[in-house]
């Protein structure tokens, strides 16, 4: 058959050989003369050579031999012109290692599915009601979920909690027993935990492989071996696969089944926390929403909420679960990242075409001895896929480079107290990266190689065999990329300028209470009653100086809002208010602006009395003086806006200035009610410490006391108040960061860009200089020529940049509204046309010198 | 460029696209044919009037037999000269009938939309 066995090309020529002697034999029998016959049957039959041609190339593998033949010929290309490939190479691996290591970041978190058996019937249970929502749930609501078999084929429940391990701080996870059964991830060491673990005898551990290289430096020994968590010895019995760390996006250190020890299943605190997370997979046959409506009355039971409430069943096959939102948010971060890219491929796509009008006449030879334009771009563009290739290997390397150096950057800047607790999740390369890789390579491809491809195969062909280059089309195209890479390094730029200038100013922001030396102790999960012991102890302590507990320790978190009215029924102001110590107020140098301070005996008994905020006694009595007025606190409406039980009304006592509670980038708070408590009352929840010394933190203090008087000394978070400060400032200079790193390798590529066309453009007009010298222009006019050509170029492009970034930047201002965020930012807009129009002038300044240096006698005699 | 075989008079016609595949299986009709017997009864049947460019047969015979249309066997010639030989398969047969009957329709229509001959052509 034809498609298995091809003739081949001999067979095919003798076939014509037979062709055109029995043609000789019909001419000869019509009379011809042989001669006569065999040159008319040839002029009959065309070009013999070319049918041959064409017969070969209909071959199926011809597209195969041609890419071979491109392949071999771009390669010998590559080789004769090093520093060609070079710059091209590593133009473009940066730009293609800033987008993968985006995009690896972004599998990690969202794309890569858990680890699992079937991740796709993974689905997270929730509720919601009117004004809120949550995930988590007491351990028996795990129970009763675990028996609606009907939904359910599998239930599992787990909660995170921090636990100490030889003084060291690690996440475990605390799983019900089906956990490994049930989800199936990879062991790369011993066995997962199973209902053979009930009781909690033994107590067996499965280790993560982040926590077995961390702990144990990958010993395969340490199976069998004890860790101890929370002073308590566990057997490891099991490590997991690098793949698996959990369900969640903060990888997990150990896994333990549920005991007692961990979380009372039943009776006492166990009933009353909510701190279970529950996955199930769903049984065949029921979709997410049967389920959900089959939960509704289970939830009301679970939450004790009834307002709208109603169950949620979410897949959750990854950390995070792709969504059109989520896109949305992230659009932009991604934008910058390709804008990057597109620089680089703009860069060498200038790089191309400036070397494709440079063999306009290797193009044209081709194209004359019969090659045809289609051909001649495949050349181009496989020369093109070639560079792209190795460029996208060397991307991919220097991408895992980059990773590597961007998560020990991210793990020294973090503050100190935060880093150790901080795990994040594995970046893996796997199929989705390299495809990514290789897509990216590919149109980056299109992007640099197509355009200057095409560009070179429409040359006019005498032209350029007689050694005029039609570049005036090529020039044109030059120097739109130029300005649009000039327009993404100003955009680049002013964003990285405004991320910086916010993020400098926050951090230097006065937050109208003082840090230093203060440290803040939470109670993590919810059993916030802890607190009170602990606050008791801490006070009897001779190495603290002071100690105060509140409700809610500032910068964690904005408390809970009531509906204060300065008369009963009068308009309400929503107003955060928070249960503090006598003590809250000189602990944070906090001066009472007007009135007093609370007194031990009001905080003892819960007194009706209230500390306002400046801008609180502004709302509720505008003019007046507040010491002595009463606030109402009316029937709370809205959402966040809690009732404040057994208060009905406060009587102010005091003021204070206003400060930042709550989140840094929104700003002061709109005001504040402080309410007085004491250790002893049900609203202190967290403690606030300050040492003798503004320099020495009383964390040994704290570590002493809370060893001494609690069996679990993790269940409380120690953190010094200015690193919860820095830790709020990170994430906008962590984005200044990577703002300030994009914006300075779009200003170099843009630059170089510029540059190449300022000594290109030159080289074509070394002749017109000439003569322009010649006839008496100065030095100084050559230079100003060179220089408003370059100016040409940066100014359409700081025109288009500035217009997209104002827009931008201006819409996005109207879409979120912190106070503390500056986006329209007049600084950082002058700061980016400044660094750009330096930058351009630094482009020219080479190719302008090169310019007053030409000899007009030497390019006038030399050029012919 | 174009006139390769023969003197181009006036009352030849080059090959519409597409024309020569059906031309082809028509001659195979009447047996298997080499290629310089399809090309010679071509313009014999068709009383000279149809040019046929005899090295642009060759890819129209090789798409025919990629499609089945047609097979080949080398074998000798009347005049005793070693040929390949054409000969037309039942799915070349069916095609052949599916094609003349759109020629048919396509030249009546043809005729139709330009009118009596007497038009100033």
């Amino acid at each position: 058959m034809a498609i298995f066995s091809r003739r081949t090309d001999d067979d095919f020529a003798d076939e014509v050989q037979a062709h055109l002697e029995l043609e000789v034999d019909r001419l000869m029998a019509d009379g011809m003369s042989a001669e006569e016959a065999r040159a008319a049957a040839r002029r009959a039959f065309g070009n013999v050579t070319r049918a041959k041609e064409r017969f070969h190339e209909t071959s199926p593998w011809m597209w195969l031999e041609q890419l071979g033949q491109d392949l071999r010929y771009g390669w010998r290309g590559m080789r004769h012109s090093p520093a060609f490939v070079a710059t091209t190479v590593l133009t473009l691996a940066v730009g293609l290692a800033l987008v993968t290591v985006a995009f690896t970041i972004f599998n990690a978190y969202v794309l890569r599915p858990f680890a699992i058996r079937d991740p796709g019937s993974l689905h997270q249970i929730g509720w919601r009601s009117r004004d809120s929502g949550g995930r988590h749930f007491r351990w028996r609501d795990y129970e009763d979920l675990q028996r609606r078999t009907d939904l359910f084929s599998a239930v599992i429940g787990e909660r995170t909690r921090v636990a100490s391990s030889s003084d060291r701080s690690i996440m475990i996870a605390v799983v019900s027993l089906n956990y490994f059964e049930a989800l199936g991830p990879a062991m790369a060491l011993g066995r997962g935990l199973g209902s053979a673990d009930a009781g909690g005898d033994g107590n067996p551990a499965v280790l993560s492989d982040q926590a077995w290289s961390r702990l144990f430096d990958r010993d395969p020994s340490a199976l069998g071996r004890a860790i101890d968590l929370n002073g308590r010895a566990f057997t490891i019995v099991g490590v997991v696969g690098p793949s698996f760390t959990g369900l969640g996006d903060m990888p997990r250190d150990v896994f333990v089944p549920v005991s007692p020890a961990w979380d009372p299943p039943h009776g006492g605190a166990g009933d009353r926390l909510r701190e279970t997370e529950i996955t199930a997979r769903l049984q065949r046959g029921v979709t997410a929403t049967q389920a959900e409506r089959a939960l509704t009355a289970l939830m009301s039971e679970a939450t004790g909420v009834c307002a709208g409430l109603r169950a949620e069943v979410r897949p959750q096959s990854s950390p995070n679960v792709l969504s059109a939102e989520m896109l949305v948010v992230l659009s932009p971060v991604f934008a910058a990242f390709v804008l990057v890219l597109i620089t680089a491929c703009a860069n060498v796509s200038n790089v191309m075409l400036a070397r494709a009008i440079a063999r306009s006449r290797e193009m044209a030879v081709r194209l004359s001895i019969g090659a045809s334009r289609g051909r001649v771009v495949r050349q181009l563009v496989t020369e093109g896929l070639l560079i792209a290739l190795v460029a996208g290997c060397a991307g991919l390397a220097l991408a895992a480079w980059g990773l590597r150096l961007a998560t020990t950057a991210f793990f020294s800047t973090l503050p100190a107290s935060v880093a150790p607790l901080v795990r994040l999740a594995p970046m893996t390369y796997d199929y989705r990266v390299f495809l990514f890789a290789l897509a990216v390579s590919a149109a980056a491809t299109v992007l640099f190689a197509l355009l200057p491809a095409v560009q070179a195969s429409r040359i006019s062909l005498t032209g350029a065999l007689r050694g005029q280059d039609a570049s005036r089309r090529g020039s044109r195209l030059r120097s739109a990329l130029v300005a649009g890479q000039v327009a993404v390094a100003i955009v680049l730029v002013i964003l990285a300028v405004t991320l910086a200038n916010n993020g400098a100013a926050l951090g230097a922001s006065d937050l109208g209470f003082d840090t230093n030396g203060v440290l803040s102790v939470n109670v993590r999960g919810e059993q916030d009653e802890l607190a009170r012991p602990l606050a008791e102890a801490l006070a009897a302590d001779p190495r603290i100086s002071l100690v105060a507990v509140t409700s809610g320790n500032p910068l964690f978190n904005q408390g809970v809002l009531v509906a204060a009215a300065p008369a009963p029924g009068a308009t309400i102001t929503r107003t955060p208010c928070t249960f503090v110590s006598p003590e809250f107020f000189p602990l944070l140098r906090m001066p009472i602006v007007r009135g007093r301070a609370f007194r031990a005996d009001e905080a003892r008994s819960g007194a009706s009395v209230a500390i306002v905020s400046a801008a609180t006694a502004r709302a509720l009595w505008p003019g007046d003086d507040p010491i002595g007025k009463t606030i109402s606190l009316e029937r709370p409406s809205g959402p966040n806006v809690e009732p404040l039980t057994g208060y009905s009304t406060l009587t102010v006592v005091g003021t204070v200035g206003d400060i930042v509670s709550g989140i840094m980038v929104t700003g002061r708070d709109s005001g504040h009610i402080y309410v007085p408590a004491s250790p002893a009352s049900p609203h202190a929840n967290a403690i606030l410490l300050r040492g003798r010394t503004d320099r020495d933190l009383p964390t040994p203090a704290v570590q002493d006391v809370v060893k001494r008087t609690f069996p679990d000394p993790e269940v409380f978070e120690v953190l010094p108040l200015g690193e919860m400060r820095a830790l709020q400032v990170y994430p906008l200079l962590a984005a200044a960061w990577v703002g300030t790193l994009l914006g300075a390798v779009a200003l170099v590529l843009s630059v170089s860009g510029l540059y190449g066309v300022l000594t290109y453009t030159l080289s074509q007009r070394t002749k017109e200089i000439g003569i322009r010298m010649a006839l008496g222009a100065t030095s100084g006019a050559v230079t100003g020529l060179i220089l408003r050509q370059s100016a040409r170029f940066a100014g359409i492009g700081a025109a288009i940049g500035l217009v997209v970034t104002f827009g931008a930047l201006r819409t996005l201002s109207a879409a979120i509204t912190l106070q503390a965020i500056t986006l329209v930012d007049v600084a950082a807009f002058a700061a980016g046309i400044g660094v750009v129009l330096a930058a351009t002038l630094v482009a020219a300044w080479q190719p302008a010198r090169r310019a007053t240096r030409i000899d007009p006698c030497l390019t006038l005699r030399t050029d012919t | 460029m174009k006139t390769r075989s023969g003197p181009d008079t006036s009352d030849q016609l080059a090959l519409l696209q597409g024309t020569l595949d059906v031309l082809i299986l028509r001659i195979l009709v009447f047996g298997p044919q080499h290629g310089q017997g399809i090309a010679r009864a071509i313009q014999d049947s068709s009383d000279d009037v149809l040019l046929v460019d005899h090295g642009a047969l060759y890819p129209a015979l090789q798409r025919l037999e990629a499609q089945n249309w047609i097979t080949a066997k080398w074998g000798t010639s009347a005049n005793n000269r070693r040929a390949r030989f054409y000969t037309l398969t039942r799915a070349g047969r069916e095609e052949l009938v599916q094609q003349s009957s759109r020629w048919r329709r396509l030249s009546d229509a043809m005729a139709r939309v330009l009118g009596p001959e007497t038009a100033n052509g």
